[in-house]
């Protein structure tokens, strides 16, 4: 083993006491998380600040941030094998590992907010394909298997060199591997054919993903402030700035927790990228604010004004202030895409566009006089949905941290064959 | 077939609210108490709504009484991801207690909040009166109007075993059977001749919320 592979696995090989706090600190969390679970299971949902008009809370909120957090695999997969561009490949099995887990958490949140949990697999046995929940099931599953599958082929030929490597974990690996360890040339160039053709797949898959997950809210027209066109292609773009913004804490948190070798160019590409898409978030909400504010139908206007001066009104302001003004201000700078200014800049965003979906959720059910002369609803959090939430995030960090004990984050790259040597760049060329 | 439909005066509804009461009693709904009241947990299939139009000095007040509209384009079948709420062949909208996951999509969908969730197990301040016609709900579903289904299928059942057609008047709802001010009407909208179908041709009649394209089959009659 030469001294550069090294430094890939060394964290595979060697876990400090700081590793075992850590996961006993996340186990703690979800002990008492699943406390809170057997609470609600026994008590019923009204243990949690639901009611009658505030149907969906705080755990829709956060699927329907989860399922937007996962845009980050398919972006940065997308970067690689659809616009070849190289540098990203360092972090494309992180983003890949992000989207798996923030599926997986989306999917953990809708069980938590069902009423009877013990009946989901009646959504197999009794599905109707006319709801758009069934699509978002079926679009779900699809997505998380198209991502296992690009994770797998990813990762398969480091597998096999973690075998050679770590003989003492040889059985491990080769099961991760799925048995299958052939890495001659042949077979490489086969596993990089299937990536491509299943990052070509996940593109439109993505799209569908997130407008699905949007159109279970916008195709409701009982619900002003849900029920617009716009909602779709807000999602997909939310989805894109959010996954992005994970990756790039996910990336600076990584090299400066586990010291993943990352090169520091592409924690500048990844801040120049967030930096890019943040206006087109802003130009969404923009376009839908004022169509509302101008046209003034009662209905919709009322949410609006609930969103903007009413009980929630400083989450509004922190999505539209912290969360998008400030990251953009700060990504401006070149000079500030360091890994504090795009570490803080991105933690921002992800706050910022939680914030933001609890505002297209909760205040159209707060709002509940628009059609019909109801009292005006109330919503406040118990400590039952504030463990699970927090709960289920430690279930996350956890997931991600026994996944960076079993295989390299980062894609080894063998000596003197890094991808920008195997690929010269337009420069390089015309200089030789 | 029939195709089941109410008829609500206001001009004869005096906001008394014994048909809350009385839908309350009929169908077994379970009691929120004060403190479940008070975080927004109540379950009334009939709720009575208090309209108020205008400002002072000038305000007009009206009263509402809500049952579930049984939409002929119902939002909440529309959405259930288990058809555990269906649209039957009379008209009414069903709910399979059985089938139902909990997600409250249907609630959501519902422009009309005509939709209650079971938030806890349901209680009752005695067991003793409930109505063994009705099915008991457990937590963790929606409920919501039947148009009083059982009374429908007695009615079916008793015309039936007597070997003559269903006529307009034998069934009652619970809600109709105790109005007070005789406001409420529930009959077949398809047969011309019965009561309701001559009601919804009055001039005074409007449906809640038409500009939706619910077609709900509920036909208040007011003066305006």
């Amino acid at each position: 083993m030469n001294r550069l592979e090294e430094k890939y696995i060394q964290s595979l090989v060697h876990t400090g006491p700081k590793y075992y706090i850590t996961v006993a600190v996340l186990g703690l969390i979800i002990a008492w998380a699943l406390y809170a679970y057997i609470y609600q299971l026994i008590y019923g949902l009204g243990v949690t600040g639901m009611n009658t008009p505030t149907y969906w809370g705080f755990y829709i909120v956060n699927f329907v941030f989860f399922v937007g957090l996962s845009a980050g695999g398919v972006i940065v997969a997308s970067l690689v094998q659809a616009f070849n561009i190289q540098k990203f490949r360092s972090v494309a099995r992180i983003a890949e590992l992000l989207a798996i887990s923030c599926l997986i958490l989306a999917t953990i949140f809708i069980t938590l907010d069902l009423g009877r949990p013990d009946r989901i697999w009646h959504l197999l046995a009794y599905g109707r394909l006319g709801s758009p929940l069934i699509w978002d099931v079926i679009v779900i599953t699809t997505y998380l298997l198209v991502g296992l599958a690009y994770g797998y082929f990813g990762t398969r030929a480091d597998l096999v060199k973690c075998m050679e490597a770590i003989p003492q974990k040889r059985r491990l690996y080769r099961f991760l591997a799925l048995g299958y360890t052939d890495t001659s040339e042949k077979a490489l160039r086969r596993d990089r054919k299937i990536l491509r053709g299943l990052a070509i797949v996940a593109l439109p898959l993505a799209v569908a993903l997130h407008s699905v997950t949007a159109w279970i809210m916008g195709l409701l027209k009982a619900r002003p402030g849900w029920h617009s066109a716009l909602l779709g292609p807000l999602f997909v773009v939310s989805a894109t700035v959010s996954g992005l913004a994970l990756v790039s804490l996910a990336v600076v948190l990584g090299r400066k927790l586990m010291k993943l070798a990352i090169k520091d160019e592409v924690v500048k590409a990844l801040g120049r990228l967030l930096f890019l898409v943040i206006p087109i978030l802003g130009y969404f909400l923009f376009a839908e604010l004022l169509t509302v504010t101008f046209a003034r139908e009662p209905a919709a206007l009322s949410i609006f004004q609930e969103m903007i001066y009413g009980h929630f009104a400083f989450i509004f302001w922190f999505n539209l202030v912290l969360g998008l003004l400030v990251p953009f201000v700060i990504l401006a700078f070149p000079r500030a895409r360091t890994d504090f200014g795009v570490g803080v800049a991105s933690l921002l965003v992800v706050l910022g566009v939680l914030a933001e979906r609890w505002n297209i959720t909760i205040p159209s059910q707060l709002h509940a006089d628009h059609f019909l002369p109801y009292p005006h609803g109330v919503y406040n959090l118990t400590w039952v949905e504030y463990s699970l939430v927090v709960g289920v995030y430690a279930l996350g960090v956890l997931f991600f941290a026994i996944c960076a004990k079993l295989f390299p984050l980062v894609e080894i790259e063998e000596e003197g064959a890094s991808p920008e040597e195997r690929i010269p760049s337009l420069a390089e060329v015309k200089k030789s | 077939m029939a195709r089941w439909g109410m008829v609500i005066d206001l001009d004869k509804c005096t906001a008394c609210q014994a048909c809350t009461v009385a839908c309350v009693a009929e169908n077994n709904q379970p009691v929120a108490g004060p403190e479940g009241s008070q975080k927004g947990r109540n379950i009334f299939w009939n709720q009575v709504l208090a309209m108020v139009e205008g400002e002072y000095p000038h305000v007009k007040a009206r009263f509402l009484p809500r049952p579930c509209m049984h939409c002929d384009e119902p939002p909440c079948v529309q959405v259930c991801p288990v058809g555990a709420t269906f649209k039957r062949d009379d008209g009414l909208v069903a709910q399979d207690n059985d089938l139902c996951i909990g997600c409250r999509y249907c609630m959501v969908a519902c422009p009309y909040g005509v939709r209650y969730f079971n938030w806890k197990q349901p209680g009752y301040p005695t067991t003793e009166n409930l109505n063994p016609d009705v099915p008991l709900r457990p937590k963790g579903v929606v409920e919501k109007c039947t148009f009083c289904v059982h009374r429908v299928e007695a009615a079916k059942a008793k015309a039936q075993a007597e070997g003559r057609e269903l006529r307009d008047g034998d069934v009652k709802t619970a809600c109709q059977q105790t109005c007070t001010g005789g406001a409420i009407y529930f009959g077949d909208l398809d047969d011309p001749n019965s009561q309701v179908a001559k009601l919804a041709k009055e001039q005074r009649a409007f449906r809640l919320l038409e500009e939706l394209g619910t077609k709900p089959r509920v036909i208040y009659l007011g003066e305006g």
